[in-house]
């Protein structure tokens, strides 16, 4: 053949030969490859679907815990509150009984120094009329109808006047 | 300077089977071959370096096809991918020996005519008979001739293009070859052992800087124009680009 | 064989002549070549999309070289002249 040469048989089976090769290359280099590819391009997605589904999850999560963290604080508050409540008027009604307690128990003092001392006044007069009785026996140094001295004592003793 | 040598000729239908031909069946069957390794045993997660290279390799001459031709020719990505690799196997294989199938002016021309084809096709394919002949009468009917020597003209300069700077590589490195030999022969030719005599010293390491230009950067970009251009007049009829 | 040797002749001569058409490709891409170095010099972020769009303007205005190299080719290896005598 010559250098510079046109061969039409030649031409023809290197159509043949370059369409064969685009055919090889296809079934041998591109389809496995693309397969592949896609099949990462799949899998990458699957990836970020399922992140994307975790964090969406995850921020329900959060926000449920969120809700359910100030319900908490708010219902502690109102257990506070409540306790705090309670407490005041358990104690409004212990101090309120404590001081009607002790109304009472002085009271019922008073009471009693009031009947000690009539008590007291009483003997008192008694004693007093009983010396009276002697002291006048002994001053008229005779024995006087035990009636009509003891009218007189205590007629006596009246004018000495109320002691209490 | 010799032209393809005819391997053989298949009897009855009387073709010959020229070295070109049966080179471009090497080519073919080392770049099949590369291709099966590449992609055996593929893996979603890549654990090889090879599937990397593979899906690098693929990338690229989707991206080259996406961003020159644009989506809609996508399925045409083998084709380039083929008439790229076939080129730059093609031309390259000078390196190992053989007769670059690309410095056969058949092959490049079939390639090239394959393109006008396609172009061609293409045209009519998007603009109607109609449009296609309207085409040659623009902008003036008076350029008619003009047109048509233009259309006819692309894929005689695309063949041409790709032939004439390989073959110049081949011409070039073969004369530099003949001529260290001479260097070779004038330098130790007195040694009066024939043998020893007639050993080109010269050609060992030499032509190996000339081919870095002449064999791997003309046969990478003559790769790329020939599939750039192809892809280039065939997107480029197309009206919506 | 004198007509041979005239046409051979001839023939190398042709040749040589046709390489002139190589001047144009020369000074061709010698200014692209330029154009592109000042291009990069003006940006040099786009360093690979200049470079890439000269070897393509290149490659194609070697076009009318190549056809000259060709022509050369044809009468130096594949003469058709010498047929014609």
């Amino acid at each position: 053949m010559p250098f510079v040469s046109i061969d039409v048989w030649t031409i023809i089976m290197q159509w043949g030969n370059l369409l064969i090769l685009m055919w090889l290359f296809k079934k041998f280099l591109f389809k496995p490859v693309m397969a592949i590819l896609d099949a990462r391009n799949d899998e990458i997605k699957n990836i970020y679907d399922e992140a994307e589904a975790v964090k969406k999850d995850a921020e329900e999560l959060k926000n449920e815990y969120d809700s359910k963290l100030n319900g908490a604080r708010d219902e502690a508050e109102e257990i506070v509150k409540f306790a705090v409540k309670n407490a005041k008027i358990s104690s409004d009604e212990i101090i309120s009984d404590a001081q009607s307690k002790a109304a009472s128990i002085v009271e019922r003092a008073n009471e009693k120094i009031l009947i000690e001392r009539k008590k007291a006044v009483n003997e008192a007069k008694n004693e007093l009329s009983d010396m009276a009785l002697t002291i006048a026996g002994k001053v008229i140094e005779r024995q006087i109808n035990s009636y009509d001295d003891k009218r007189m004592i205590e007629k006596f003793i009246e004018e000495l006047g109320d002691v209490s | 300077m010799e032209g393809p040598k005819i391997l053989f000729t298949i009897p009855y239908l009387n073709i010959n089977v020229t070295e070109t031909v049966v080179d471009t069946w090497l080519v073919m069957a080392v770049i099949t071959l590369i291709c099966i390794w590449l992609t055996r045993n593929l893996k979603v997660v890549p654990t090889t370096r090879r599937q990397i290279v593979a899906e690098k390799l693929v990338e690229m001459a989707n991206n080259l096809v996406n961003n020159t031709m644009g989506e809609r020719y996508k399925f045409l990505t083998p084709y380039i991918a083929a008439l790229f690799a076939s080129s730059i196997i093609g031309s390259l294989s000078s390196l190992v020996g053989l007769r670059p199938f690309t410095a056969d002016l058949s092959t490049t021309l079939s390639w090239a005519l394959l393109a006008f084809i396609m172009i061609q096709g293409n045209n009519i394919r998007l603009n109607g008979i109609g449009g296609w002949l309207k085409g040659f009468m623009e902008p003036v009917p008076f350029l008619l001739p003009l047109n048509i020597v233009s259309e006819i003209a692309s894929p005689i300069s695309m063949s041409f293009r790709h032939f004439g700077n390989i073959a110049a590589g081949m011409v070039i490195t073969s004369l530099l070859y003949s001529a260290l030999a001479a260097l070779s022969r004038f330098v130790i030719g007195w040694i009066p052992n024939e043998f020893v005599a007639s050993i080109p010293i010269f050609q060992l390491g030499l032509p190996a800087i000339l081919s870095i230009y002449f064999d791997v950067f003309t046969s990478f970009l003559q790769a790329y124009i020939i599939s750039m251009l192809t892809m280039v007049f065939v997107s480029g009829v197309d009206p919506r680009n | 064989m004198l007509e041979k040797a005239i046409v051979l002749a001839a023939s190398a001569v042709g040749a040589g002549l046709a390489m002139i058409a190589g001047i144009g490709p020369g000074i061709g891409q010698g200014y692209a070549a330029g154009k592109a170095a000042e291009a990069v010099g003006r940006q040099p972020e786009a360093k690979g999309d200049v470079t890439s769009t000269m070897l393509f303007g290149c490659a194609v205005a070697e076009s009318t070289g190549i056809y000259g190299l060709v022509v050369a080719l044809i009468l130096l290896f594949a003469n058709p002249l010498i047929n014609l005598l």
